[in-house]
């Protein structure tokens, strides 16, 4: 570990990336309720601190090559010390610069998207709450100091979720929300625990240093690692818990597009990267974590072939793309799926602010009703949608392209093609439900008297928004080789192959996608599109998938029969009759055995003859039997 | 059967008679009139067995005295007749049971004890004058223990009346 | 001559039990201490039995003592029924300590 030794410079720029939003959080809530432009305008100020603080750390260190970090004695007990600080190695400093750019930019796009909300301070409040917790869990450096900001963003995803909380499917599914993410934070809190006891600290650098740590065994570095991913499962919202982010798109679409999409998400994500030296150490764990990240990205994408909710499909995107991610990294593509992570917060944030400028003109989330109110006509919005899709499903020039055939180059590296073959069909299906979408959106014949809404104050704003992401779109995927430096330039320590690109592969994975956008064209896009897809076909299918794979159903029964009327009701049953009711009985018992004690000595004085009189008859049959021997 | 015999016989059957009424009257006053009968009827059974004096102190305090303690307390406290129900005979009939038991068992000790039970005692009379001095002469002490416990007694009761006048007036003035 | 001992001893005894029948069955404290009062009665009657008997004085001496004590407890128990009554309304001897006077 490599202690101190930074310049105070680093030390207050970090302060200064990491403090602004909670401090404008805190105005907020307090002083500024009322006054909505100058919340705005505090909370825009501070993430842009955070942002400038970011890019000037990022230049900084741009040729790191040891993780700095800067901590004190936080707990000291017999073997256990955490301390609490922050940590900056590319890793961290990238995902900072992306947080607090897509929160910058999301932020300003709100102005226009929530103009004339009656909980605009509200809703700044939050969002300062949440790029703040997001920082410090990027900054981090250990594990506990992570899981307190882990849940603090949970915090802000759950008010945000429920934001108009008078809806009632809104606080619905924000209850949802956390109470899913809290259970797969219940298996990372056990997973630290776990370390804790066995390490005696929750130091991510001494997990990262690549080498078995010591006291820890290879059993318990599994458990221990497989026990974390069940945090990043529930955060990233992978297979058994990812039912939860489709309902989050209750929540505003900005909100949507940072939080469900861009960065929270993200978090899981992020710290399966951050602690991928631990986690290579364990190749059972890999292996769990791809099969995960497979079965979600198959489950999402077949989901999203037939939802009709443009949110949704934009939500079981999101939900592929980190179980894309995942098997990135799962396969040991370190960079591959970091830069991934990267280029998807740009063009997933931007999909989602397209489809809230959308929203926001036509006011419904139906796919068909916007394309039939939207026309075939070709805007700035539905400019930035093409670019978005594109990326989304791996077109050249556009940055998903190449943060994707990164992650195919790693799978195909493994041994068994499998893998390939599932990553592969994730991109046909990518492209298929992206440019579905998109086609129904741009390309349906309007009807008559549909015209443009309303004209939003403020629509340029959010218009110049998705400019700016439509160019980092553009222009991040040339990106590549540098930010492959810039990150493996901080872990000399990971021995990560490079796979280098095989043409065979490149070609074939963009033939899969553009065949997916053709067939999409085929079914939505021309003139004269039949406009179902080819699931409908299969009416048991589209169902099937429409259900999600009957999982939320699934939740429900099993709810209902294990939970409420399996463990709850013999909890109950047992709470009632034998606790309470064994209680009661022993309090009755007693009053009755008092009651029954009472009477003999109360003033029943006829009784007490009674058994006087008995006692004489007794003893006067004794007499009797004595005189008669 | 000599005409001594007659009449205790008489009276036995009249005693007897007026305490059952008694007990198994329902009307109280009528109970307390039944039982001044039955104690005149035991006075002129003392009468009867010898002992004069005794019989003119059971007429005197018993018939005179305390029953018509009874009976004033009875009025004054309006008590209300007892409900009749069926527990009541169940007592009756439990309570007989016993009582006869008891009886005869007591029958049956007489009979086993020695002695001669079946000889009729001579009847003979003890002067009021000679009784008054053997009680004075024998039992001085506990002449005085006894006049000292109606002293008791007399003040207990007195105080019992008294007390509860008083708690009532403090009552009154505390509220 | 009068009458056998004994038979004199078996009146009192008869006189004895009801007074126990009426102390143990009546609900009603007057009538428990008029049981006393007939059993007080049936002693002394067998006292002054047994003093003839034994052609002895010493029995109608003993019946004085039973006058006086059963003045006393008469006085006395009469006092305290009547505080009693004034302060609980009944003279059911039940009622008077216990709460499961209403349910007879």
């Amino acid at each position: 570990m490599i202690e101190a030794n930074i310049h105070t410079v680093t030390f207050w720029t970090v302060l200064l990336a990491s403090m602004p939003p909670l401090a404008a959080f805190a105005a907020i809530l307090i002083f500024f309720r009322g006054r909505p432009k100058v919340s705005a305008g505090l909370s825009i100020g501070a993430i842009g601190l955070s942002l400038l603080a970011a890019a000037f750390l990022l230049m900084r260190y741009w040729n790191m090559t040891a993780p700095l970090s800067h901590t004190g004695q936080w707990v000291c007990s017999g073997d256990l010390s955490i301390s609490v600080g922050f940590l900056l190695d590319p890793l961290n400093m990238l995902m900072l610069a992306v947080v607090s750019t897509i929160s910058f930019l999301v932020q300003v796009y709100s102005l226009g998207y929530m103009h004339g909300d009656p909980g605009f301070s509200r809703y700044y409040a939050y969002m300062s709450l949440f790029a703040w917790a997001m920082i410090c869990l990027v900054l981090s450096p250990t594990l506990v100091q992570l899981y307190i900001f882990w849940e603090l963003v949970g915090l802000s995803s759950y008010l945000l979720i429920g934001f108009w909380h008078e809806k009632f499917s809104a606080s619905q599914a924000g209850k949802k929300a956390f109470v899913m993410t809290r259970l797969g934070d219940v298996f990372f809190l056990m997973g630290i625990l776990l370390l804790l006891t066995h390490i005696g600290s929750p130091d991510i650098l001494l997990l990262d240093k690549g080498t078995p740590v010591a006291g820890l065994t290879p059993m318990v570095a599994a458990v221990g690692a497989m026990l974390i991913f069940g945090g990043i499962i529930g955060k990233s919202a992978q297979f058994p818990l990812m039912t939860w982010l489709p309902d989050a798109m209750e929540g505003p679409t900005p909100v949507s597009a940072l939080l469900h999409s861009a960065t929270m998400v993200a978090a899981g994500v992020f710290l399966l990267a951050r602690l991928f030296p631990f986690f290579s150490q364990s190749p059972s764990a890999m292996m769990l974590c791809l099969s995960v990240g497979t079965v979600s990205m198959l489950m999402a994408g077949t989901s999203a072939i037939v939802s009709r909710d443009i949110k949704q499909v934009l939500a079981y995107s999101t939900i592929s793309q980190l179980g894309f991610m995942i098997m990135g990294l799962a396969a040991g593509g370190y960079e591959a799926g970091v830069f991934h992570l990267t280029t998807h917060a740009g063009f997933k944030a931007l999909l989602f602010l397209c489809a809230g400028v959308l929203i926001h003109r036509h006011h419904t989330n139906d796919i068909f009703e916007i394309g039939a109110k939207n026309g075939r006509g070709l805007s700035p919005t539905i400019a930035a949608l093409f670019i978005g899709g594109g990326a989304l499903s791996g077109i050249w020039p556009f940055s998903g392209f190449f943060s994707k055939e990164m992650i195919m180059a790693e799978l195909a590296a493994l041994h068994n093609p499998i893998w390939l073959l599932a990553g592969l069909a994730g991109a046909f299906l990518t492209a298929y439900y992206t440019f579905r979408m998109i086609f129904i959106v741009a390309f349906s014949s309007a009807s008559p008297g549909a015209t443009e809404a309303d004209h939003t104050p403020l629509r340029s704003v959010m218009v110049g928004v998705l400019g700016i992401l439509s160019a980092i779109t553009l222009v991040l995927g040339f990106f590549q080789d540098g930010l492959r430096d810039f990150l493996i330039g901080g872990r000399l320590a990971v021995g990560t192959a490079n796979h280098g690109h095989s043409p065979v592969l490149l070609m074939t994975a963009l033939g899969i996608s553009v065949s997916g956008v053709l067939l999409a064209w085929f079914e939505f896009g021309r003139r004269a599109a039949p406009k179902t897809g080819f699931v409908e076909r299969f009416p048991a299918l589209a169902d099937f998938f429409a259900q999600r794979w009957y999982l939320d159903r699934f939740y429900r029964r099993f709810i209902d029969v294990v939970i409420y009327r399996g463990i709850s009701f013999y909890c109950t049953q047992n709470d009632n009759k034998i606790i309470d009711g064994g209680v009661h009985r022993l309090a009755q018992a007693a009053v009755g055995v008092g009651r029954r004690a009472a009477n003999w000595h109360e003033a029943l004085i006829q009784a007490r003859l009674w058994v006087m009189v008995g006692v004489v008859l007794v003893l006067l049959a004794f007499f009797v039997y004595q005189v008669a021997i | 059967m000599t005409p001594y015999a007659v009449c205790f016989y008489l009276l036995a059957v009249v005693i007897i008679m007026t305490t059952v009424m008694a007990i198994a009257c329902r009307n109280m006053v009528h109970t307390i009139l039944y039982l001044v009968a039955s104690f005149v009827g035991t006075a002129m059974m003392f009468y009867l067995l010898g002992a004069p004096l005794p019989a003119a102190l059971e007429v005197i305090i018993y018939a005179g005295g305390i029953m018509v303690l009874f009976l004033f307390i009875v009025m004054m406290l309006k008590i209300a007749d007892e409900k009749r129900s069926g527990q009541r005979a169940g007592r009756f009939a439990l309570a007989g049971m016993f009582g006869s038991i008891a009886y005869l068992s007591a029958c049956v000790l007489l009979h086993l004890l020695p002695g001669d039970a079946g000889v009729a005692m001579k009847a003979a009379f003890a002067e009021p004058a000679r009784y008054g001095a053997f009680v004075f002469h024998r039992h001085w002490l506990s002449i005085e223990v006894i006049s000292l416990l109606l002293l008791v007694v007399l003040i207990g009761a007195l105080l019992l009346g008294i007390g509860d006048r008083l708690n009532r007036r403090n009552g009154k003035e505390e509220s | 001559m009068i009458v056998p001992y004994y038979h004199v001893l078996l009146f009192a005894g008869i006189l004895f039990g009801l007074g126990v029948i009426c102390t143990l069955t009546r609900r009603n404290l007057i009538m428990i201490l008029l049981g006393l009062e007939i059993m007080l009665n049936a002693g002394a009657l067998a006292f002054i039995a047994s003093g003839l008997d034994a052609g002895q004085i010493e029995g109608q001496a003993v019946v004085i003592f039973v006058l006086a004590v059963a003045a006393a407890e008469v006085s006395l128990g009469l006092a305290l029924i009547t505080t009693i009554y004034r302060q609980t309304g009944t003279t059911d001897p039940r009622c008077i300590e216990s709460d499961t006077c209403e349910l007879e």
